[in-house]
């Protein structure tokens, strides 16, 4: 009696969707119900079938609906339920991506990721460690499940996986066996787009050596500016970077060599005196352009000469230009030897130091930041930018940093301070789970209440157990 | 800390204020008293005029405070009485974990501009007493003339208030009737404007919810699929039809006064012998706050009943104004509490307001098992034909999508299949639901919360 219901509604339906009486038309077994009066007819059979559709009817589901496979399980935990609650109050005042990848790394430095209810990456999240690669996978709409991924990463495989599995798999393969995954590369690059390329050579950086040198002088010949400008970077850190070329000469055009001193006569690089700011900007973007080897050799000196020689602190913007070139296209000695004497500087470009930061290892990134936090001037902020909450450090609130933190936290307008906000979440991420429990002290101390969300990071790290990595 | 009378005297707006905070000094009044470690920071909850308690928060230092409630006094009679049960000790202020509500009102507050003002030194405290605010005023005796007239008078109002309400229900129904006449395909294009109108006359017939309800109506509408929505029209507006002629029928029913023109009093509801009171373990599935076209943001709570008997469901509704500002969630979504509530009388008993909760206790029950699905869709809708929301619980199933990426419930046995409203994203489009708990509204299911192996997730999970 339903289907008859329902097949008789469809041509009342048709003529309420016009405009239009439809009890004339109404299912035969409702007809008696409605009455003699039209427009009270109109509303019975509005009431009933109303009813009718909205209780025994519901939308056929189509064809081909289609089930998406389990989120996969991450290699590492999911964060306690008992600290969940407080890292989701964190993640609701994250107002950008890289604070939001900064809570991550320092998770994933302590053996933890978010529970995926709280929080999943979206396919184009590429800044996220990558032990989240499975889920940015899944969340690219993997309705089609590929073949196991349990094996390691080969030509064989490749496709079997997922791109950001696939990226963290060469990743892995790179630091185990460097050789085996330019292999890999030179095999299979040529086949993806020019990001994908551009990305996955990137990974190359990574225990770069001479054995990189075919590939990379084989992508000279690359579709794609951005990869051969790549390649050809890291063919100069291993020492084959171009000729002297004419935007090496006009870039040196810049600078000059002098000799300094009555007795004992020194050369130095001297900038000339920019006219205009126009040319300011050309010499910019010379320097990005340009290899370290090449700059030096069309000033007739050597890499390691050009940075000793450098007029080091007289013009902030040409140093960074330097170091940047340094951390494109010089060899790793010579990053070393730069690091070195950033260090020894009197008044230490933290900027300079943090373009250098890809290049450097954890533990140069973590003495360094030590030594920011002790310095005058050094923030907690600062310390984040060069360990990206990565290196967790002791004796973190005991530091020049700290100090200045709790006297500012003691004046009047603290509470109103965005930039304190800011320095106690900074704190709680670089902080070790010992530092934290002891800044908590001594922020209680100084009179702020346990309770403070300004110190939601710093108690998630203090609650958080090292060690989740299973 | 500590803290004298004095200072409450001090703080306290004026005398009407001390006078209503001795009368929330008492325990009764009272549940989920706590206070920080430190001992700064005391919080409550405080049985108030809507469904949820009101949430008291104050900090001793400074006196700072902020309470849920809408009074335009600053501070209310609310924070007044938590001080005041702190300074007498009337009830232990047990030192316990910060709940977020009260660290989320910290970091709101900006110390000096949010804290309360204390009186300045030297500034007459003589106005306010609390001795004279705990004196009981001798009642005067009721004049029985006067209460007859009272009485008389309340008649005379709702019996007028019945027959605009009778008067509107047919400007309703003559209105459905022309937008049969002139299409319902003309009316989804123009559903705003013409609801507005309608809902409009419904106000001033005093039929203040059935207006919101038809407020509410386009964007129901709306948020179905285009080929779905002159089907939505014909269910929404015949259940309008089926409202106004239950109406008509039984004029003075509880549930059908409140479906059409306001909902009773609280004082209504506990003083009704026939409300029904359920205490048990309940467990807060979701809340959903809306801001409503008529400039009221409606704050609902839906509650899991964890125990074997007595309704599965409650409902705790709220309304504030728009222009009061955001006001903090009273519940978090998953929280477990073991509480007594009274149920707006009815067939379906789902409103209720809640009279007190305290922890539950470690090692709550699980989620009950469903019951039939088809009796749970239908059950409702047949003892109160003009329902929209049907609060339900799934047995295990799955989330599956059409070509269009629209998800789809699945049951994971037999072959139930329900459309789910809106864009289900992340954990829950991939992982078995266990259960889940939905509202079940214009043939959509909305998840509220669902048990997976992931655990107990919410709808974005």
């Amino acid at each position: 009696m339903a289907e008859a219901i329902y097949d008789a509604l469809g041509a009342a339906l048709t003529r309420w969707t016009m405009g239009g009486a439809a009890a004339p038309v109404a299912p035969p077994a409702w007809a008696a119900h409605l009455g003699d009066e039209a427009g009270e007819a109109e509303l019975r059979l509005l009431a009933l079938s109303g009813q009718f559709l909205g209780v025994l009817v519901s939308p056929a589901p189509p064809e081909g609906l289609q089930r998406l496979p389990d989120v996969p399980v991450l290699a590492m935990p999911a964060l306690p339920e008992a600290q969940r609650p407080l890292a989701r109050r964190i993640l609701r005042t994250l107002r950008d991506t890289g604070s939001r990848r900064d809570l991550l790394r320092f998770l994933v430095a302590r053996g933890w990721t978010l529970h995926p209810g709280d929080w999943m990456p979206t396919v184009n999240d590429e800044d996220v460690p990558d032990v989240y690669a499975p889920w940015r996978d899944w969340a690219e709409g993997s309705a089609v499940a590929r073949p196991g991924t349990a094996e390691a990463l080969t030509e064989r495989n490749w496709e079997d996986y997922w791109p950001a599995a696939r990226s963290a798999a060469l990743t892995a393969l790179r630091r185990r066996d460097p050789a085996a995954a330019t292999t890999l590369l030179a095999a299979k690059l040529g086949g993806e787009g020019a990001e994908v390329r551009l990305r996955l050579l990137g990974l190359l950086a990574t225990r770069l050596s001479d054995v990189d040198r075919p590939f990379l002088e084989s992508l000279s010949a690359d579709r794609a500016p951005k990869v051969k400008a790549l390649a050809a970077a890291l063919l100069a850190r291993l020492g084959h970077g171009s000729a002297v070329g004419e935007e090496a000469a006009e870039l040196a055009g810049f600078f000059e060599l002098q000799t300094k001193g009555l007795i004992r006569r020194t050369r130095v690089v001297a900038a000339r005196p920019m006219k205009t700011p126009a040319q300011r900007s050309r010499r910019q973007i010379l320097f990005e352009a340009v290899d370290l080897a090449a700059f030096a050799r069309a000033l007739n000196g050597t890499p390691e000469e050009l940075v000793a020689l450098w007029p080091w602190s007289e013009d902030r913007q040409a140093d960074q230009a330097l170091v940047g070139m340094a951390e494109r296209s010089g060899s790793d000695a010579l990053v070393a030897a730069l690091h070195d004497l950033l260090l020894v500087q009197g008044n230490v470009d933290v900027p300079a130091m943090l373009i250098l930061v890809p290049r450097l290892d954890a533990a140069q990134r973590s003495d360094f930041a030590l030594r920011v936090l002790r310095a005058g001037g050094g923030t907690f902020q600062m310390a984040v930018a060069l360990t990206g909450g990565e290196s967790p450090l002791d004796g973190a609130i005991d530091t020049t940093a700290g100090t200045v933190l709790l006297g500012a936290l003691k004046a009047e307008d603290a509470a109103k301070r965005a930039d304190l906000t800011a320095e106690l979440h900074a704190l709680g991420l670089i902080a070790s789970h010992g530092a934290a429990r002891e800044a908590l002290d001594r922020l209680a101390r100084a009179g702020l209440l346990a309770a403070d969300p300004r110190l939601d990071l710093l108690r998630l790290n203090a609650a958080l157990e090292d060690g989740g990595i299973r | 800390m500590a803290i004298d009378l004095q200072a409450i005297e001090r703080l306290a707006t004026d005398q009407p204020s001390l006078k209503a905070a001795a009368g929330l000094a008492k325990p009764a009044k009272w549940s989920g008293i706590g206070a920080s470690h430190d001992g700064a920071l005391i919080w409550g909850e405080c049985a108030g005029s809507g469904a949820n308690p009101y949430r008291v928060m104050a900090d001793l230092r400074d006196l700072g405070n902020k309470c849920t409630c809408p009074s335009r006094k600053f501070p209310c009679k609310h924070v007044l009485a938590l001080l005041w049960l702190k300074a007498e000790a009337i009830v232990p202020f047990g030192a316990a974990d910060t709940p977020d509500w009260v660290s989320d009102w910290l970091g709101r507050r900006r110390t000096g501009a949010a804290a309360a003002r204390p009186a300045m030194p030297g500034a007459p405290v003589a106005a306010k007493d609390v001795r004279a605010a705990l004196e009981v005023e001798p009642e005067a005796p009721e004049d029985p003339k006067a209460a007859a007239r009272r009485e008389a008078a309340s008649a005379k109002r709702a019996e007028d208030t019945e027959r605009a309400i009778l008067e509107a229900l047919d400007a309703l129904e003559q209105w459905i009737g022309d937008q049969l006449r002139l299409g319902l395909g003309a009316f989804v294009d123009d559903v705003t404007a013409r609801c507005r109108r309608i809902g409009a006359r419904l106000v001033d017939g005093k039929a203040a919810t059935l207006a919101g309800r038809i407020d509410e109506l386009p964007a129901r509408l709306l948020a179905l699929p285009s080929g779905d929505r002159a089907r939505g029209a014909v269910i929404e507006l015949g259940k309008l039809v089926l409202l106004a002629r239950a109406f008509r029928a039984a004029p003075r029913d509880a549930d059908i006064r409140r479906a059409v023109a306001s909902a009773e009093s609280r004082e209504t509801v506990l003083g009704d012998p026939t409300a029904l009171r359920l205490t048990a373990t309940w467990e807060v599935l979701a809340e959903q706050v809306q801001t409503r076209r008529d400039g009221l943001v409606s704050q609902t709570t839906w509650l899991l009943n964890l125990g074997a008997a007595g309704p599965r469901f409650a409902m705790l509704l709220d309304f504030f104004p728009a222009s009061a500002g955001k006001r903090g969630s009273v519940f978090t979504p998953g929280d477990q509490f073991n509480g007594e509530l009274v149920f707006y009388p009815g067939r379906m008993p789902l409103r209720a307001l809640l009279l007190s909760r305290s922890p539950a206790e470690p090692g709550a029950p699980d989620w009950p098992p469903p019951a039939a699905l088809a009796e749970m869709l239908s059950a409702p809708m047949l003892a109160e034909p003009w329902t929209i929301d049907v609060p339900i619980l799934l047995p295990g199933g799955r989330l599956a999508v059409d070509a269009t990426g629209q998800a789809w419930w699945r049951a994971a046995e037999g072959d139930a299949v329900l459309p789910v409203a809106g864009a289900a994203e992340g954990l829950i489009r991939g992982t078995d639901l266990t259960h889940a708990a939905a509202i079940w509204s214009g043939g959509r299911l909305e998840i509220l919360a669902a048990q997976t192996p992931w655990g107990r997730i919410g709808a974005h999970g």
